[in-house]
């Protein structure tokens, strides 16, 4: 069990290793981070030089990609050229609102991908399955951020019923911590709807598949042919067992999330990680975008880390080998 | 793969083929879609009523007999952008969906070929790449490349490849495997072929099948991938894309405005292209394993 934990563990650790290193080489292959402000006539070669001392950029290489671990592992993730204060900061401010729409959007996306999951599975063949399948194999087609844009244009714009961007209506102090949670979960439902109504369709399938592979195994027949309640079997039986490999690739599905996350936030303007990720991009803040794509790696392997933990304690299989 | 099918010609396989296509509503379905989509991109010049990069009209207009979907914050006419973006929209997808699955298929033939040390770093590798949020290190790749590479196209093409070739090469690998153990493999080892003869003379031809799926399903994903990219505004602004089309809707606030015409059409065109290579690529593989097509 201890050794079991502490592979895991040290997989994580590599994993995260490697995943910087990645941001490193790809970073560093583009050359110069400042040849943004040296092609600024504002911005004198002095500044530039100044600069360049103080980022450590006249360094050898290896130095520097030392240095970067070092300030990495240190929470020190560079300076925002756009709002001229340090890039931990910035997403101190932010990563709270992703989180927020993340974590509670994939519990709720799994519950119900596996409740219609068992029962599109045990129905298999039914209409009632092949409409929900029509529905998913769709959705797998669509855009994710153009789903968020009819959401927003439906709902916010031709029905007015929330609002267009946003976390909290800019300008408003709030009389007590109620007003600032409603208005809060005003502007909070619509993209978290998105975030459900995706993650639910692409999970329901796999949920769908593993229960109908659970159906042909041969303790599901004694089942049966024991006598059992029908409901009994398919929720004590077959859903049981098809949980377990939800669970394996929940992790996987925590890193779609966040893919889905910036585009859907970026759509409504929602002031979490993945909208900072878009005006990092559009402001060309090079630290900024380095910062939140190693900050939610980072998230990435922490969740895989905690997801083993889980299934360590729920498969015994994996305990004893 | 039977070993019937080795001795079966081109022409015969296309006709079984073709065969397993008509029976396949979806499939059916998706090859009618796809072809449509490929007769757009081609004929594009003759379809589309203005050169799409050129002022056509006044800014901001509705839809009209002049302009079908309007114009936009320069005068372009959106739908010539829409025509034309079908050709870029299906050459990255095409083009980064094989440029991945060279790669992936590289990988997988070596790691299952050679097994051992150089199996277990490639799938580690593997591994580490696929736990990883892909369209956020994709994101990263073309915001950096783009600094320095002549065309943000190239940029799109190889940050979409890099980022999505684990899947293939684990599918890749797990054939190798199997096939790797067939009679004929050892005979030819035994006649002192090269392992990269042996690899691509003997077990790559026998990978094709799956090779041909991917490439068909990766393409779809690819230009989702596309899409998301260019949306965020990472596209080449010199190759307008559908992503592209609904990116400068939504700087120019067309969907706060309700101008539905800029930003609805792009995503029905790209819906609609990815779902027909989604239904044919489930089709073809009902061809290549015949054991679904009871279902």
């Amino acid at each position: 069990m201890k050794r079991v934990l502490a592979r895991r563990l040290v997989t994580s650790i590599i994993t995260f290793f490697v995943t910087i290193s990645i941001v490193f080489i790809f970073a560093h292959l583009s050359g110069d981070p400042l040849a943004e402000l040296e092609d600024d006539p504002r911005v004198t070669p002095d500044v530039i030089a100044a600069m360049k001392a103080a980022f450590g950029l006249n360094k050898p290489l290896y130095m520097q990609y030392l240095d970067f671990i070092w300030s990495v592992l240190h929470g020190n993730l560079g300076y925002s050229l756009q709002y001229l204060r340090p890039v931990e900061d910035i997403i101190k401010e932010r990563f709270p609102y992703t989180l927020a729409l993340l974590v509670p959007s994939i519990t709720l996306s799994n519950y119900l991908a596996y409740k219609a999951g068992v029962e599109t599975g045990w129905r298999r063949g039914s209409k009632f399955d092949l409409s929900f399948m029509t529905v998913s194999m769709f959705m797998r087609s669509v855009p994710y951020f153009w789903l968020a844009i009819i959401f927003l244009y439906v709902f916010s714009v031709k029905l007015g019923w929330t609002p267009i961007f946003g976390a909290i209506t800019p300008g408003i102090s709030f009389a007590n911590t109620w007003a600032w949670l409603k208005d809060y979960l005003w502007h909070y439902i619509l993209p978290f709807t998105v975030l459900v109504f995706r993650e639910t369709l692409a999970m329901l399938l796999y949920v769908r598949n593993t229960l109908i592979e659970v159906l042909r195994e041969d303790y599901i027949t004694t089942a049966k042919a024991k006598g059992l309640d029908e409901a009994y079997v398919k929720y004590r039986y077959a859903a049981r067992n098809a949980l377990l490999p939800m669970i394996t690739i929940l992790g996987m599905r925590y890193a779609f999330l966040i893919d889905g996350a910036v585009l859907t936030e970026t759509v409504f303007a929602y002031p979490g990680m993945g909208r900072t990720v878009f005006e990092a991009i559009v402001n060309r803040d090079f630290w900024l975008l380095q910062g939140a794509v190693v900050l939610l790696s980072a998230s990435v392997i922490i969740v895989n880390f905690i997801i083993d933990i889980i299934y360590l304690y729920l498969d015994p299989r994996v305990r004893y080998r | 793969m039977t070993m019937r099918e080795r001795y079966l010609t081109f022409k015969e396989k296309m006709s079984e083929l073709w065969f397993v296509i008509k029976r396949n509503a979806a499939a059916k379905l998706g090859l009618g879609i796809l072809i449509t989509i490929i007769g757009i991109a081609v004929f594009a010049p003759w379809i589309a009523p203005y050169n799409p990069n050129v002022k056509s009209g006044a800014i901001f207009l509705p839809p009209s007999h002049k302009h079908l979907l309007g114009t936009d914050d320069v005068g372009h006419d959106i739908f010539s952008q829409l025509i034309y973006g079908t050709r870029i929209s299906l050459m990255i997808g095409v083009l980064a969906a094989s440029t991945a699955i060279i790669i992936g298929t590289l990988i997988g033939l070596s790691s299952g070929y050679f097994g051992g040390a150089v199996d277990e770093a490639l799938m580690r590798l593997t591994d580490v790449w696929l736990s990883i949020p892909m369209m956020l290190f994709a994101i990263f790749m073309v915001a950096v490349l783009s600094r320095t590479a002549t065309r943000m196209l190239y940029s799109v093409i190889i940050a979409i490849a890099l980022t999505s070739w684990p899947g293939t090469a684990r599918l890749v690998r797990s054939a190798v495997l199997s096939i790797k153990e067939y009679p004929y493999i050892e005979s030819a080892r035994a006649v002192g072929a090269s392992s990269w003869r042996i690899m691509i003379n003997h077990i790559l031809p026998n990978v094709v099948p799956i090779i041909i799926i991917e490439v068909i399903t990766r393409t779809g994903l690819a230009m989702l991938t596309e899409a998301s990219l260019s949306f965020l505004g990472l596209g080449d602004p010199t190759a307008i894309s559908w992503g592209m089309i609904i990116h400068y809707a939504m700087i120019r606030n067309a969907i706060v405005n309700g101008f539905w015409w800029w930003f609805l059409p792009p995503g029905i065109m790209i819906s609609i292209t990815v779902l027909g290579v989604l239904l044919l690529g489930l089709g073809l593989e009902e061809y290549f394993n015949p054991r679904l097509r009871e279902g």
